[in-house]
């Protein structure tokens, strides 16, 4: 297989807004690629994309070789791209074995009864909420809940894990465990588009960046040549609240 | 196997009740054990989902005016069959164009929905086929409609308890929760509202069918009349709509003082029932069942 994600000239317009402009890029298996850029400059949009929660307004995009470009999520979900949210997303109603169990049980595997339950401890233990189970998610700090949604994705076996600023809001200790928590991810061959604004956990995670600014890719290349691209130098420093 | 033997005795003595009972004792128990299965019915796809329907009524009249129509030209068993697939056809499409809409817009679609099956129903009687009445002969005594019912609510029950171990419980609490990571964990959400929506909106129809025959005459105010809607939800309400006992929790009580008010303020009861719906609302917003589990854990804290 040659590449994992292939996005071709990919656009998205909000009314008179384009929101992402006319992208394009590959990610190779394996891969943690960072997609940079100041607020507003289409990352989200991007990954929502991506994962099937939004409907691209032109291009292609290909996971595995094959168009999954206007596939529903939860298809594009069972095939193997598993997604964290900005803004948290849990099931308050359930408990932290229960929100992770429903990846397990709708994802590409389709576990259920034990199998399943097993799954979903050892993926608890991965990013260290081992033995807590039984706690309803509604009670979880925020920490702990960005953790769960890991565990949510990770408990599907994707082959694309797309973060969208997992690492925000963390203590400096905090920040560390999740780097490390990322390059294991890394060492099980999954392959991460990582979408961040910490640049030293950027510099930590990703050999590769794409930058993004008001909707169009500015810079793509290994993390150092990106980030001293003059272009996007110029962006950041546009970008008053960065 | 203890619970099974208990539950075993239990529809045993319902079911051996009519028997021992007068009329009034009957007609109280087939009564109770319709708005039971109609409010655990209700609660199997409006509890996890929050989607409150009001569309009940729609459902039960629908069950109840096919087998008025249909009671003289077909076998009884056949009319309920007729009648659940016509149950079954009308959700999956009114489903399909509605469960996309949210919140309080999916409230007043359903109730709406009631209105227009009613005045479509009435419209046709009066200048299709002339009647605006229908009368049901049957030779079906209370208690034959009362065990029908009873093995219709022991379904739904035995339905509930395997739901509940299934993975599509979680997939319904999930899009009650948050339709938005439901589907990025692999839910089809449409499908599986969809679904749910149709096996309550049948079970629901059945409710009607089955209950049609204790009316003899049968016209569209009677059999879509929107108490029923209200009534249901509150009784779910009531005991916790989330929870499997709870739709029969709440309507045991609901149902008695229900009937209590109808046979004492024949003209003022809807009033009253409107005061007690708010007052529900307010006191045990997450139903009885769920109160007592809180207190019963803070009676625990408080031993330890
Ligand atoms: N659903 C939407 N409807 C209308 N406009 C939207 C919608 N989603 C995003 N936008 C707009 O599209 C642009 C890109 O937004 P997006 O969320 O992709 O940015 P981002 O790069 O993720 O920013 P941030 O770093 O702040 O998260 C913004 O101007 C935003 O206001
Ligand atoms: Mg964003």
């Amino acid at each position: 297989m040659s590449e994992v994600l292939k996005v071709d000239g990919v656009s998205r317009r909000f009314g008179g807004l384009l929101a992402v402009n006319n992208v394009s890029f590959a990610i190779e298996p394996g891969q943690i690629v960072g997609l940079l850029g100041p607020n507003g400059s289409g990352k989200t949009t991007m990954l929502n994309m991506i994962s099937g929660a939004l409907k691209v307004s032109g291009g292609q995009i290909a996971f595995q070789d094959q168009l999954v470009t206007g596939l529903p999520a939860h298809k594009i979900a069972k095939r193997g791209v598993a997604r964290t949210f900005q803004l948290v997303r849990s099931l308050p109603s359930l408990t932290l074995t229960e929100n992770v169990l429903i990846s397990a049980a709708y994802g590409r595997e389709r576990l259920w009864g034990a199998a399943a339950l097993d799954k979903v401890a050892e993926n608890l233990a991965l990013v260290g909420l081992e033995g807590r189970g039984d706690e309803p998610v509604a009670d979880l700090t925020y920490i702990d809940l960005k953790r769960m949604e890991l565990a949510r994705a990770m408990v599907a076996d994707p082959k694309l894990l797309l973060l969208d600023e997992w690492l925000a809001g963390l203590n400096p200790a905090e920040l560390q465990i999740g780097v490390d928590l990322i390059r294991r991810l890394q060492q099980r061959g999954i392959t991460i588009l990582l979408v961040e604004h910490i640049m030293d956990a950027v510099r930590a995670t990703c050999a590769r960046c794409i930058v993004m600014s008001a909707g169009a890719v500015i810079a793509d290349g290994p993390t150092d040549q990106a980030l001293a691209d003059p272009e996007v130098i110029r962006a950041y420093l546009g970008d008053d609240d960065a | 196997m203890k619970p099974f033997l208990f539950g075993l005795l239990v529809i045993g003595l319902l079911a051996w009740a009519p028997l021992v009972l007068n009329d009034y004792g009957t007609g109280l128990l087939l009564g109770l054990t319709g708005y039971a299965t109609l409010a655990t019915a209700w609660a199997m796809f409006s509890g996890p989902t929050r989607y409150v329907s009001l569309a009940t009524v729609a459902f039960f009249g629908i069950g109840a005016y096919t087998v008025a129509v249909l009671s003289e030209t077909l076998p009884y068993p056949l009319v309920l069959v007729v009648a659940a697939l016509i149950g079954l056809s009308v959700s999956l499409v009114v489903g399909l164009a509605t469960l996309r809409l949210a919140g309080v817009y999916f409230v007043i679609f359903s109730f709406g929905l009631a209105e227009l099956v009613r005045q479509t129903v009435t419209w046709y009687e009066v200048n299709v086929t002339g009647t605006l009445g229908r009368y049901i002969f049957l030779p079906l005594e209370a208690r034959h409609i009362y065990w029908q019912l009873l093995a219709l609510l022991v379904l739904t029950l035995l339905i509930g308890i395997y739901m509940r171990k299934s993975r599509i419980w979680l997939a319904l609490v999930a899009v009650g929760d948050d339709e938005v990571a439901a589907r990025h964990a692999g839910v089809d959400v449409t499908r599986t509202k969809l679904a749910l929506f149709a096996l309550s909106a049948t079970i629901i129809t059945l409710v009607g069918a089955i209950q049609a025959p204790r009316w003899t005459y049968v016209e569209p105010t009677i059999v879509f009349n929107p108490t029923i809607s209200f009534l249901t939800l509150v009784m779910a309400l009531l005991g916790g709509a989330g929870k499997l006992w709870g739709p029969i929790v709440g309507a045991i009580p609901l149902f008695l003082l229900f009937e209590w008010l109808s046979a004492n303020f024949p003209n003022h009861y809807s009033i009253i029932l409107g005061g007690i719906f708010i007052l529900i609302v307010f006191a045990v917003p997450n139903g009885i069942l769920a109160r007592l589990e809180t207190l019963g854990q803070r009676r625990k804290g408080e031993a330890q």
